[in-house]
């Protein structure tokens, strides 16, 4: 693990510029503890070789100058803390923010199937609260680290100009102190990183069953579990206590090597006082300057502990950057949909359970409704990622035209943005902005009216208080699931785009409503768009132009 | 896996005491909710004040023995202090050591214990407490807000004891060895210890305040990204998301940064303190030194004692920020406890509330043990099976009323089906039957007694849980013994026999978190299976047919006819094969419109014949 990756220089600018004022900073405190050593040693120094008898006037005014020089350097120091501590917050929350969009953008790019293979919890947890860590990183670690750079040789070297015997104790100590450093944090780091695996699970586990009380609730199950939960935190409690009494002991070895060599030094100085080889004023001058040599030290391995976290979470954050990007940025237009056929051609994917879809081909031509329809597992739903251009296949290609949109073997040609434009697709789950129902549906006035009135949803609207005015949350939250779906049918139906793709649209609809939904595919189909339709029900098997079979075992068919 | 006897005791203490407790008991509360170890509390702190008095000793003796060490006295004087210098030097890091492994046990533990109580609270607690939270605000209360809680003790109590009783210890000292400096000490002591901290939590609050709505967007915003990764890139809405995610991101950051100047300052004022203390020691000390009021060699150490006096201060501004942090963390679990906590579901009568489960646990299985839910149908007890519903009204709490008027009777060996349009309330209906909401009106009973939930009646829900273990464990999510066979036999009552054989791993498999890896149809035939496990003798079911095929519906029908011990009612929109069922109760406009058999109503009723043969019109 290293103190300061580059990549994170790399991907977060904030962290630029706040590195380069920190090491500024760090040589202005390394020069003014120099400085407050030398002052303090002085004017202690001469009075308590002579100050005693002078008459308190007089051993004052020996000494006032030193004092003054003192009491400046000490507001020097205070202002520098200030200005370092000021926009250290500041850098941090920019560099979270700088990585957290990224990670967000990347993993959204990486597409679906990468989230839904487990990965999305823990992406989650990193986005919202892993990467928060590293602001203790930042606003702790990092400064200490500049100063270990800075404050550290430059007092070394003051003390070696002042008295060498206590410089070659502390210089003979100092190597041990990255050697520990080093030992430790070879002995922390798979913990460590183990350590955050664990909290992630533990917190994806608790999630989860909370997230499944209802239904625990609703089997008289809710009792049990509070067992597993206490379990999973001793388990994670055990864990992290294991990280601990190797991570401390990096915080122990330090502190051990720098108050004993401190200590050392304090003997050393003493020894060679009494017998007259030294001055008081180089003593005490020593004796200040020993433990700022350690301090920053002591301080990067405090925070060693808080940093790690951070170290960690960011390098979750550079594997998912560092992650490829299927390339899906072809450069061609995609044809114009209203005229051209969409063709998938022989398609597979490999999934836990053989190939599904296997061997897939069919054309989404304007004008015709085809459905999708074979057994739960059979690929359907991958098939409709395929079609859509999130998903590469394992075999096969999806065509626009003579243009690929997405292909196993070869390079996609047709730029996916102009493919997405003229596509709209209603999930299983119904994805809604939020905003007033209005504004979700889109369109004019009397266009939503007449959609609205084809999918049951102005029955739902004229419930309501406030009518179109209604204000739903992100994912329709306030509505009902039925609610839901139809708010988002209404949206299709109002949409222009020429392919519309819908994943078991006849979900939690009664028949009236299906009956419509009917009706409004036909519609579709007389406008001259493109229709795709995932169902298993009979009335919408009946209505397609074409009907895929997808099976487990079999090639998939195209009957007419 | 059985439950210890410590969640029965914690469950069945009284609650509603701490309810009258006033906010500003927030932390207190939260804090007895870690169930700390006062003694161990203590030990942390004795061991927290020597480790650093051993730094402040250090400071002192080294001074006095240089300073002495200047006079050229012989030098056996000076070997106990060269002797402490170097204990002093060892002790130190050995005992903060033990300190930090004291304290963070205490803290993890605490946390656990926290995380715990919270689970079971809301597992006892009323339905709609849990219902009403989103995914996104779980994932930061039980997350985030008990780390937050259990830092309280690391990171905020256990620093300012330390800095109390060092900082009295110190300042006696040096008030014993010169007066003036000594009460310069205690100021600057105060300076950094009190001052700083107030404002440094107060520059904490500041920016909670006005980060707060800011740092919920961010999440809300990077969670509905990454949950609909797919729909947004295909809507193109993704650039329009990360841009609000920015913005919200931009929020947070201000905040911060209004924030950042009082927290500058308070980092400053404890360099501040230690200059002007060592100052004040000098500027009152050397007269002193010169009138022989002051021996020089103790003026080395008030000069040089405070440099390493104020290292337990340093720590307390941010453990200001963190004992702000927990309090506003303590209040919103506090909040979801006492959400949960408050008036817990009504009987139909509208009259005796139905009691919390570990009370009626206890109350008629006092024999069971501690783990009573581990066997709800202990076979010496049958559990009572007979359900009846008379002029039941229905609806949220506070809500409109969805359904008025309903008879039903419900009892092992029959199966009843309740069909109608979608948003007719008949999900509400089943959430009300389960014993899960307050019936508005009518009576509701099992063999005369309120209904207990899981105990009689068990629920599958439409948006059921499907948890993110293996096939089998989200079996025995319904009955903790379900055996490898029994779960095959389930499965393949469900239809899911050849999706079983085709997993890699069978029913060790890992299912996706909240089932994302299964499709619409094999995830409802999951909770089907489930349903079919479950000991429960009265099963009701929220449309067990959606997501299925003609035979797959008629499959999922005819399985859970199959046992006389148990009695079914079923909730759906299809009435393709409910030829089955004993009786059918059609809704519409929230009454009942028709009820009767299938054949019945197919004779009797034009709008349900119409139904049905417009659905079988559709089949090819």
């Amino acid at each position: 693990m290293k103190p300061l990756d580059p990549r994170l220089l790399r991907h977060a600018r904030a962290a630029r510029w706040y590195v380069a004022l920190t090491v500024a900073l760090g040589i202005l405190t390394a020069a003014l503890v120099v400085a407050q050593a030398l002052l303090l040693a002085r004017a202690l120094g001469r009075t308590v070789d002579d100050g005693a008898g002078l008459g308190g006037g007089a051993a004052w005014d020996a000494v006032a100058p030193l004092v003054g020089w003192l009491a400046l350097v000490v507001a020097a120091r205070v202002l520098v803390t200030v200005v370092q501590e000021r926009y250290a917050h500041r850098a941090a929350a920019r560099a979270i923010a700088e990585l957290r969009e990224q990670v967000v953008a990347r993993a959204t790019a990486l597409g679906p199937r990468w989230l839904g293979d487990g990965r999305g919890p823990e992406v989650v947890t990193l986005a919202t609260r892993g990467l928060d860590d590293l602001e203790p990183y930042f606003v702790r670690y990092l400064p200490q680290l500049v100063l270990a750079a800075t404050v550290t040789p430059a007092t070394l070297l003051v003390v070696l100009g002042l008295e060498w015997v206590s410089a070659v104790i502390l210089a003979a100590v100092l190597p041990l102190v990255p050697i520990f450093m080093w030992l430790v944090g070879v002995l922390t780091q798979g913990r460590a990183e183990r350590g955050l695996a664990a909290m992630q699970q533990l917190s994806a586990q608790v999630l989860d069953l909370i997230a499944g009380l209802p239904s625990l609730r609703a089997l008289g199950r809710q009792r049990g579990p509070g067992a597993r939960v206490q379990a999973l935190g001793d388990a994670h409690r055990r864990a992290t206590m294991g990280t601990l009494r190797i991570a401390f002991l990096s915080g122990m070895v330090l502190e051990l090597l720098s108050t004993l060599s401190v200590a050392l030094v304090a003997v050393a100085i003493g020894l060679r006082l009494v017998e007259g080889q030294l001055d008081l004023v180089t003593g005490l001058a020593v004796l200040v300057l020993a433990p700022e040599v350690f301090a920053p030290l002591r301080a990067v391995g405090m925070q060693f502990h808080a940093s790690t976290d951070g170290v960690a979470a960011a390098q979750a954050a550079f594997e998912i950057l560092d992650e490829p990007v299927p390339d899906r940025a072809g450069a061609a237009p995609c044809d114009d949909l209203r005229r051209t056929p969409v063709r998938v051609e022989h398609v597979s994917v490999h999934s836990a359970r053989g190939q599904t879809p296997r061997d897939l081909s069919f054309a989404v031509t304007p004008g015709r409704v085809t459905a999708l329809a074979g057994p739960p597992g059979s690929g359907k739903s991958t098939a409709v990622e395929v079609l859509l251009g999130l998903l590469t296949p394992d075999e096969g290609r999806v065509l626009v035209g003579d243009r690929v949109v997405v292909a196993a073997h070869e390079p996609a040609t047709v730029d996916i943005a102009s493919y997405w434009r003229q596509v709209t697709w209603l999930p299983q789950r119904p994805v809604l902005e939020p905003g007033t129902l209005a504004q979700v549906v889109g369109g004019d006035d009397e266009r939503r009216a007449q959609a609205a009135a084809v999918t049951g949803l102005d029955t739902v609207v004229g419930e309501l208080a406030d009518g179109w005015s209604t204000s739903v949350g992100r994912g329709g939250h306030g509505l009902s699931v039925g609610q839901a779906q139809r708010v988002a049918l209404t949206r299709a139906l109002v949409g222009s785009a020429p392919l519309v793709v819908l994943d078991e649209p006849t979900a939690h609809l009664d028949d009236a409503a299906e009956r419509v939904v009917l009706r409004t595919v036909e519609a579709l189909r007389d406008a001259g768009r493109a229709v795709v339709l995932v169902a298993h029900r009979p009335a919408l098997l009946a209505c397609a132009d074409d009907v895929v079979t997808l099976d487990v075992e079999h090639l998939a068919a195209v009957e007419r | 896996m059985s439950a210890p006897s410590t969640a029965t005791r914690t469950v069945t203490r009284p609650w509603p005491d701490a309810l009258g407790t006033p906010p500003r008991g927030t932390l207190r509360r939260a804090v007895g909710l870690l169930e700390v170890s006062r003694s161990r509390f203590l030990l942390a702190v004795l061991l927290g004040t020597l480790a650093l008095g051993c730094a402040v000793a250090l400071a002192a003796v080294s001074a006095w023995l240089i300073a002495r060490a200047s006079q050229m006295p012989p030098v056996l004087t000076l070997s106990v202090a060269t002797v402490g210098v170097r204990a002093f030097g060892i002790g130190r890091g050995v005992l903060r050591y033990v300190e930090r492994l004291v304290s963070h046990d205490l803290a993890l533990s605490g946390m656990t214990r926290l995380r715990t109580t919270l689970y079971e609270r809301l597992a006892d607690g009323r339905a709609g407490a849990v219902l009403g939270v989103r995914r996104g605000d779980l994932l930061a209360r039980v997350g985030a807000d008990v780390d937050d809680v259990g830092d309280l003790v690391v990171r905020g109590l256990l620093p300012a004891s330390v800095a109390v009783t060092l900082g009295v210890a110190t300042s006696t000292a040096m008030i014993l060895i010169w007066p003036p400096a000594g009460l310069a000490l205690v100021a600057c002591l105060l300076l950094a210890g009190v001052v700083a901290p107030w404002l440094a939590g107060r520059s904490a609050r500041a920016t909670e305040r006005r980060g707060a709505q800011a740092r919920a967007d961010v999440n809300a915003e990077a969670l509905g990204l990454l949950d609909d990764a797919g729909p947004l890139t295909v809507a193109g809405h993704v650039p329009a998301r990360l841009a609000a995610l920015r913005d919200a991101d931009l929020r947070a950051r201000a905040a911060v940064d209004a924030g950042a100047g009082a927290s500058a300052v308070a980092a400053g004022l404890g360099l501040l303190a230690t200059g002007i203390a060592v100052l004040a020691a000098l500027v009152t000390g050397v007269p002193a030194v010169g009138d022989g009021r002051l021996d020089p060699v103790l003026l080395a150490v008030v000069v040089l004692t405070p440099l390493a006096a104020f290292e337990a201060t340093s720590v307390l501004p941010q453990a200001a920020v963190q004992v702000h942090r927990s309090r506003a963390a303590a209040a919103r679990i506090l909040a979801l406890v006492d959400a949960a906590a408050e008036g817990p579901a009504a009987t139909a009568d509208g009259t005796a509330a139905v009691a919390l489960p570990s009370d009626t646990a206890a109350g008629s299985r006092a024999t069971a043990g501690p783990t009573p839910h581990d066997s709800p149908r202990a076979d010496d007890d049958a559990p009572p099976t007979h359900l009846v519903a008379h002029g039941l009204v229905v609806g949220w709490p506070g809500g409109p009323t969805l359904v008025a008027g309903l008879d039903l009777d419900l009892r092992p060996g029959r199966m009843v089906a309740v069909v109608g349009p979608s948003g007719t309330g008949k999900t509400t209906l089943l959430l009300t039957l389960a014993g899960l909401l307050p019936p508005q009106g009518g009576s509701l009973t099992v063999d005369g007694g309120p209904v207990q939930p899981g105990a009689s009646v068990a629920l599958t829900a439409e948006d059921a849980h499907v948890f993110g273990t293996n096939v089998l464990e989200n079996l025995r999510v319904a009955r903790g013994d379900v055996t490898e066979d029994e779960a095959r036999e389930a499965l393949g009552a469900a239809g899911l026999g050849p999706w079983l054989s085709g997993l890699p791993d069978g029913l060790a498999t890992l299912l996706g978190p909240d089932g994302r890896t299964l499709s619409g149809g094999e995830r409802r035939r999951l909770l089907l299976a489930r349903a079919l496990v479950c000991p429960a003798p009265l099963l009701l079911l929220d449309e067990p047919t959606e997501h299925l095929d003609v035979a797959g519906a008629d499959a999922a029908l005819r399985a859970l006819r199959g046992r006389a011990d148990r009695g079914v009612l079923i909730v759906t929109h299809r009435l393709t094969g409910l030829d089955v069922v004993d009786e059918v109760v059609r809704l519409a406009d929230g009454h009942v419109a028709a009820r009767g058999t299938h054949t019945d109503l197919m004779e009797r009723d034009a709008d349900y014949r119409e139904a049905v043969w417009h659905e079988h019109e559709e089949t090819p």
